[in-house]
C-alpha cells in the first residue's frame, strides 16, 4: 500500500548502527532544547512571546501530522478532530464542573488517543488517498457535532472556560501568561520531539518502517501488520490532543473552530513546508507557517492563497521540506 | 413523508452529479480531486454572475461552460505534469489549489452570503400527496435525473466512454492497446469539472452561496466515493442516492446529529466490506 515516495513522505529506516557516527547533532539539540527555555528572558516583548507560544502549540499539532507522514505514510486531513476533541473534553468538563480538573487533564489526553486507536483499527486498513479522505470526512463530522448541539457548548459562539485557580498546585495563571507558557510549550514540546526520536529507534519503530516499506513482507516474517499501525495513529491523536490541551488553557476558549477542517489542512501544511523527514521538521514548519501568517496578514487579505500557494510550490518543487534543506546543507559542509 | 423522499433525491442528485466527477477523474488518473467542492462553488458563483445580465437558462450554460474549460487547464497543468509522481502530490497540490480558489472567490464577490433568484418559469409550488412541493426542487431532481442518464449512455455508448470504463478497469493495459490517456484524459476532466460547475448552478438558487459552501459537498461526496467503492460508477450512484435519503432525514428527526448518519454509515461500510459497496474484493 505504501508506494508513497521517498522525497515527500521522507524517511528511509535509520540505521542504528552508524547511530554512533557523529556526536554533533545530539549536542546541537540539547542546545537548542536549553535555549528555548532562557528565551523568554531575553526575549521579553509579549507581542512576540506570544505569537511564538501560539506557534509552538501549532508544532505540537504538525509534528503529530509529520509523524504520521514519516512513520505510517498516511497523511491526515482531519488532525484538528483530536486536536479540537481534546480541547472540548477539557473545556466542558472543566466548565460544568463534572470532575476535577487534574482528572479532566488525563481524559482530554486519553480519550482522543483511545478513540485514534479504535478509529485507526478501521481506516488505517485503507491505503493512501482513501485513507486521507476518511480522515477528512471523520474530522469533519465532529465539527458539525460541535457546530449544532448548542447545549454542548454554545456551538457556533463558543464557551469561554473558566478554570479554577489551580492545577496540581500550579497556579492556572501561569498557563495564560506567555512569558510563562512559552516555557510550558517549550518543554512539552521538547519531550515529544525526544520521545518520538527514541520512539523511531526502537524496535517498535523500525517495525513499523517496515510495514510502511512493504506490508505484504512484513507481514510474511511473521508481524502483525494492524496494530502498530494503528498505535502510531494514536500516537499522532496523543500529540494533536496535547496541542488542543495547551490551547484550551492559554485561550481559555473552545469553539468549532478548534475541529474544522482548515486547521487539519493548516497542521498538514506546517508539516510539508518543514518536512518530514526529521522528527523536528513539521516543528520548524509551523514556526515559519505562524511568521508568514504574521507577515502576510499584515500586508494582504489573501492569506488562505497565499499559503496554498506555498503548499503547492513546496510539494512540487522542495519536496524535503525545510529541514531536508537544511540537512542537506549542513552534511554537505561536514563531508 | 413522500416530500421527506423527494427532498432526499434532490441533494442525492446533485450529490450524485459532483461526486461522479470524482469517479471519473479517479478512474483515470488514480488521484483523488480536493478541490472538486471548490468547483461546485465556483459554478454556482458563475452561474450568479451570469444571471444577473443573461438570464438563468445561460447562466447555467455557462457555469458548465467555464468550469469544463478550468478542468481542461487543471488536466494540463496539475493531473498530467504530476502523474509520474505518487498521487498524495496531485491531492496536496488540488488541497493548495482549494484555498487559493476560496480566497479568489473572496476576493471578487465578498464574503456575504449571496441569492440567486428561482426562475420565474418554476417558481411556485405543486401538491405532492397533500402537501406543496416547490417545483424548482422537482426541476432539480429531473435535472439530475436527465443528466445522470446522458452521462451513463455516453460511458456505455461512445468510444470515449468505453476508454473511460477500460482505464477505471485497467489501466496499465488500456493503455498499451495504444489509448491516448492525454485525450481521454483531457475531456474526462473537462466533464467532470463542468458536471461540478454545472450542479452547482443547479443548486444555487437553494443555497446561500458563500466561498465556503464547497467543503460540505466536497466531504459528503468523498463519503459517496468510498461507500459506493472507488471508481466505479454505479456504486456512486446507489451511494448518493442513500445517502441523500439518510442526510434529509436525519435533518428531520435528528437534527443536530444529521451530519453524524452519513459518517457512521460509511464506518459501518468500511467495516464490513472495506471495498465499498460495488468495489472489486482485492
Amino acid at each position: 500500500m505504501t508506494s508513497l515516495p521517498e522525497k515527500l513522505i521522507g524517511a528511509a529506516a535509520p540505521r542504528p548502527l552508524d547511530a554512533q557516527r557523529s556526536k554533533l547533532p545530539l549536542l546541537l539539540a540539547l542546545v537548542v532544547a536549553v535555549g528555548g527555555c532562557v528565551f523568554p528572558f531575553v526575549v521579553t516583548s509579549t507581542l512576540t512571546l506570544s505569537l511564538l507560544t501560539q506557534a509552538l502549540i501549532g508544532a505540537m499539532l504538525a509534528t503529530g501530522v509529520g509523524f504520521l507522514v514519516r512513520q505510517n505514510g498516511m497523511v491526515s486531513f482531519g488532525h484538528a478532530l483530536f486536536y479540537g476533541l481534546g480541547g472540548y473534553i477539557l473545556g466542558v468538563l472543566v466548565s460544568r464542573g463534572i470532575v476535577p480538573i487534574e482528572l479532566a487533564l488525563i481524559l482530554a489526553i486519553v480519550v482522543p488517543t483511545v478513540l485514534a486507536f479504535v478509529l485507526g483499527l478501521v481506516i488505517t486498513r485503507i491505503p493512501g488517498v482513501a485513507f486521507g479522505m476518511l480522515t477528512l470526512a471523520c474530522a469533519q463530522a465532529f465539527y458539525e457535532l460541535a457546530l449544532k448541539v448548542r447545549g454542548l457548548a454554545n456551538g457556533d459562539d463558543g464557551l469561554a472556560v473558566t478554570f479554577p485557580a489551580r492545577i496540581f498546585g500550579v497556579p492556572v495563571s501561569l498557563l495564560q501568561d506567555p512569558h510563562s507558557m512559552f516555557v510550558i510549550c517549550w518543554v512539552v514540546l521538547m519531550i515529544a520531539l525526544g520521545s518520538l526520536w527514541l520512539l523511531m529507534r526502537s524496535h517498535y519503530g523500525l517495525l513499523t518502517f517496515a510495514i510502511k516499506a512493504n506490508e505484504e513482507r512484513a507481514r510474511f516474517i511473521g508481524y502483525e501488520t494492524l496494530v502498530p499501525r494503528a498505535a502510531i495513529y494514536a500516537i499522532s491523536a496523543l500529540l494533536a490532543a496535547t496541542a488542543g490541551v495547551l490551547a484550551t488553557f492559554y485561550n481559555a476558549f473552545i469553539s468549532p473552530d478548534m475541529l474544522h477542517w482548515t486547521l487539519s489542512g493548516s497542521a498538514l501544511i506546517m508539516a510539508i513546508i518543514g518536512g518530514t523527514k526529521a522528527v523536528w521538521g513539521p516543528a520548524l514548519g509551523a514556526v515559519v507557517f505562524f511568521f508568514i501568517k504574521e507577515i502576510a496578514g499584515d500586508a494582504t487579505e489573501h492569506w488562505p492563497a497565499v499559503i496554498g500557494g506555498i503548499l503547492i510550490v513546496v510539494t512540487v518543487f522542495v519536496p524535503i521540506g525545510l529541514s531536508g534543506l537544511l540537512v542537506r546543507v549542513f552534511s554537505g559542509r561536514r563531508a | 413523508m413522500l416530500i421527506h423522499v423527494l427532498n432526499g433525491l434532490v441533494y442525492g442528485g446533485l450529490l450524485y452529479l459532483v461526486a461522479v466527477g470524482l469517479v471519473l477523474i479517479f478512474g483515470l488518473r488514480q488521484v483523488v480531486n480536493f478541490a472538486h467542492g471548490s468547483l461546485f462553488m465556483l459554478g454556482a458563483y458563475v452561474a450568479y454572475a451570469t444571471i444577473a445580465i443573461a438570464g438563468f437558462w445561460i447562466g447555467l450554460l455557462a457555469a458548465a461552460i467555464v468550469l469544463a474549460l478550468l478542468g481542461l487547464l487543471l488536466d494540463r497543468t496539475v493531473f498530467r505534469q504530476l502523474q509520474d509522481q505518487d498521487p498524495i502530490v496531485t491531492v496536496l497540490v488540488t488541497f493548495g489549489l482549494l484555498l487559493v480558489l476560496e480566497d479568489f472567490v473572496r476576493t471578487v464577490w465578498g464574503r456575504d452570503n449571496l441569492t440567486v433568484a428561482v426562475p420565474q418559469l418554476l417558481q411556485g409550488t405543486v401538491d405532492i400527496a397533500g402537501a406543496s412541493f416547490p417545483i424548482y426542487r422537482l426541476f432539480v431532481i429531473a435535472a439530475a435525473a436527465v443528466i445522470g442518464a446522458g452521462l451513463t449512455i455516453w460511458l456505455k455508448t461512445s468510444r470515449v466512454g468505453l476508454y473511460v470504463r477500460a482505464f477505471a478497469a485497467d489501466p496499465v493495459t488500456t493503455g498499451m492497446q495504444g489509448v491516448d490517456t492525454e485525450r481521454v484524459s483531457a475531456s474526462v476532466v473537462a466533464v467532470g469539472a463542468g458536471l461540478a460547475g454545472l450542479s452547482g448552478a443547479i443548486a444555487s438558487p437553494l443555497l446561500a452561496l458563500s466561498p465556503a459552501m464547497g467543503g460540505s459537498i466536497l466531504i459528503e461526496s468523498f463519503i459517496v466515493v468510498v461507500v459506493g467503492g472507488f471508481g466505479s460508477f454505479s456504486g456512486a450512484f446507489v451511494a448518493a442516492l442513500v445517502i441523500g435519503q439518510l442526510q434529509n432525514f436525519g435533518i428531520v428527526f435528528v437534527p443536530s446529529i444529521a451530519s453524524m448518519v452519513p459518517f457512521l454509515l460509511m464506518m459501518a461500510i468500511l467495516i464490513y466490506r472495506p471495498e465499498g459497496l460495488a468495489g472489486k474484493a482485492s
